[in-house]
């Protein structure tokens, strides 16, 4: 095979299209624990390619791909949901997170053929690079992703919650020059939109054209934290660990973690029993209006929570207001907490998917809302029918009139 | 001692504050009716680079790619970090690019047509309208600068020519961590929503009022410092930037179906007292249930 044959996603080839194969995850841990979204993006992989391998008679892997200082205990536990193998770059320097050394590690691992040919001999002679590549849309994968893509020259889709592989037919008017084109296994990257109401699904295509004809692989995206299940662990499953020694430059060194410290959240959802949360329902008068809030989050002993759009401080509020409670700590759902109290309350709150994921699994769930046809009333037990400024000091009331009662008895 | 040269990349973006912003009767962003304004996130890196004005007496640089109309979020960027310098990259072919492509022309204007070379570069965390964070980073690396992400606060040591940023990663499942990190310039850095700049002395005060001042008038004839480059003056690689150079593609927008009901809600009067009292009585008992989970 010459060595600039290119795939060019058609029917004919069957071994060849094995240039760009398997899906490598980037794996997360930070003080000795792996994140759970590493585990969740594991579980999709492996539910993704189960059907994959079934559907196109293939035997791509999941790819499990961890960096860090002595990390090697972690593999088998990476094994066990759900990756066929884990590539392991254990090595004192990769003990913290330093962008440059991290994208050019997960970028070498990335484009060995060695690595490829434990992996699969069977496609390894023809191995470019991944066909897919998984990261997590949090602090560390946003950033990791966007500049290991660059160096792959390759395209990534931000904070995806759904994932779809399919043959396509697409036409585009620059990267196909206006014909319809196949491409085979695609990967359908849907992303919310901030309204949490619209899905955007991103490709990331080769261009056939013949003036600007590329290759775009892998197909690279980053994933929500929460959005899917890991799968349940299997003790049993077989896998292969692949020990990778990093290349490191001398020059990337001057990069120094000088300080890493633990925070303590002033906001915990965990020790309260009750959380109280409010959304763009505040709008017309919103210092007056979460102190309503935060009154109906005394009498319930409650912690506050808010929708992401409040986060944003995009409403005019006083300054304290603002720092103590527009802040991103507190947003429920899938950009934030996924809680679940004993009883929810939701004021002033339509229900955008996004916010559904975070509070979905509370244990009663109150929703204050003057309009009947938000989303909110479906994931609720109470709908309160009413504008938050008339029904939360009627609340309030009456909580201080049962609380008197229970003293009194 | 040289001078620190910095740049700031911008975006213009709708302005989704109350008011300006307006939605259609599904939820969805009316484009047509919003405003535009320079990004949230845009505003807080340039708040990040006057910093480095009052206290270094850095030279500022600011630059956007964007239509013709994005000269208001520069003039607005201007009014905030009293930038000396406006560039903005503004050509059809570059309509639709992704944030490889985008990467890509912003790379080329700060490299080639700013002057001298960078010390710092900034951006905001994100748009708030779409792009997801990766623009910044991926200039960085094109660029060759070291990327310090999720910044809080930073200072500059001009003897050694070095960084030092707090960086706070928040992250699912764990607490949130606050790293403090050492880099030589040049650095880009993206600048969390929760950055602060603290000015402490009087002499950092009194630059700060000065250059406040000079950046409204500045900002008032903000056209004598703006220079717009199409792709040509750009100089760019006409295959790498636009809808050539974008990898990914945008394939379909749809409605995130509803999902199904998974309560069934009873439906109370807020203005009924019964209703309330009952709402009351149903909340205590949810919260002195005994849950086994």
């Amino acid at each position: 095979m010459s060595e600039d044959w290119r795939c060019s996603g058609c029917d004919s080839c069957k071994t060849e299209c094995e240039a760009y194969s398997h899906v490598y995850v980037i794996m997360e841990h930070i003080d000795g624990k792996i994140l759970p979204v590493s585990l969740e993006m594991l579980g999709e992989a492996r539910r993704l390619f189960d059907d994959y391998n079934a559907r196109y008679s293939s035997n791509e892997k999941v790819v499990a791909v961890i960096l860090g200082n002595d990390i090697k205990d972690f593999s088998k536990e990476l094994i066990e949901y759900g990756a066929d193998i884990v590539v392991c770059a254990d090595h004192p320097e990769l003990k913290d997170l330093r962008n440059t050394i991290h994208t050019k590690v997960v970028s070498q691992i990335a484009l060995d053929k060695e690595i490829a040919s434990k992996i699969e001999p069977n496609y390894a002679k023809q191995f470019k690079k991944p066909r897919y590549i998984f990261f997590a849309a949090d602090s560390i994968g946003r950033h990791l992703s966007s500049t290991v893509l660059v160096e792959l020259e390759s395209g990534l889709a931000s904070d995806i919650n759904k994932l779809v592989i399919k043959d396509l037919n697409v036409t585009h008017q620059i990267k196909t020059d206006g014909k319809a084109t196949d491409f085979k296994k695609t990967l359908e990257m849907y992303r919310p939109d901030f309204s949490g109401f619209l899905w955007t699904t991103i490709l990331c295509l080769n261009n056939t054209t013949p003036a600007i004809k590329r290759e775009y692989y892998p197909q690279g995206c980053s994933i929500i934290p929460g959005v899917f299940e890991p799968i349940k662990p299997d003790p049993k499953r077989s896998g292969e660990i692949i020990f990778y020694e990093p290349k490191i430059e001398k020059n990337d060194l001057k990069v120094k973690v000088l300080s890493h410290k633990i925070i303590k959240s002033e906001v915990d959802f965990e020790i309260r029993k009750a959380v109280v949360s409010f959304g763009r329902g505040i709008k017309d008068a919103p210092d007056e209006n979460i102190k309503l809030v935060t009154e109906l989050a005394k009498q319930l002993d409650a912690e506050i929570g808010i929708s992401l759009p409040i986060s944003k401080k995009l409403l005019p509020a006083s300054q304290s207001i603002s720092s103590t409670y527009m802040i991103p700590a507190r947003v429920i759902g899938t950009s934030g907490s996924k809680i679940s109290p004993m009883l929810y309350v939701a004021v002033g709150i339509s229900g955008a998917m996004q916010h559904i994921a975070g509070m979905q699994d509370s244990e009663f769930v109150v929703a204050i809302n003057p309009d009947e046809n938000s989303p909110i009333k479906n994931e609720c037990d109470i709908f309160i029918n009413g504008r938050m400024e008339d029904v939360i000091p009627l609340l309030v009331e009456e909580l201080k009139k049962q609380q008197q009662v229970v003293q009194a008895g | 001692m040289e001078p620190l040269n910095l740049a700031v990349i911008v975006k213009l973006e709708p302005d989704f504050s109350e008011g300006n912003v307006s939605y259609k009767p599904d939820g969805t962003l009316n484009r047509n009716e919003t405003k535009n304004t320079l990004g949230p996130h845009s505003g807080i890196a340039a708040k990040a680079a006057f910093y480095a004005k009052v206290k270094y007496d850095a030279k500022i640089s600011v630059c956007s790619m964007g239509p013709p109309l994005a000269e208001l979020a520069l003039e607005q960027a201007q009014q905030t970090c009293d930038a000396d310098v406006l560039h903005l990259y503004s050509d059809r072919i570059f309509a639709g690019a992704d944030t490889l492509a985008t990467a890509e022309t912003l790379r080329t204007g700060i490299t080639d047509k700013m002057e001298g070379k960078m010390d710092i570069v900034f951006s905001g965390h994100r748009a708030s309208d779409g792009e997801t964070g990766q623009t910044g980073p991926q200039t960085a690396w094109k660029l060759g600068f070291t990327f310090l992400g999720n910044v809080i606060s930073y200072d500059v040591n001009l003897e050694k020519r070095t960084v030092v940023a707090k960086c706070l990663l928040t992250l699912n499942g764990v607490p949130n961590v606050v790293e403090e990190i050492e880099a030589p310039l040049p650095v880009f850095i993206s600048i969390d929503p929760s950055y602060k700049s603290n000015y402490t002395t009087v002499s950092q005060r009194i630059a700060f009022e000065k250059y406040q001042k000079e950046a409204y008038e500045r900002a008032k004839n903000y056209k004598q410092y703006l220079k717009v480059y199409n792709i040509d003056e750009l100089g760019v690689d006409k295959t790498l930037v636009g809808l050539a150079g974008s990898p990914t593609i945008v394939y379909q927008v749809e409605r995130i179906p509803k999902g199904k009901a998974t309560r069934q809600a009873e439906v109370l009067d807020g203005s009924n007292p019964e209703h309330i009292r009952k709402a009351v009585a149903k909340m205590k008992e949810a919260l002195s249930a005994m849950v086994i989970k």
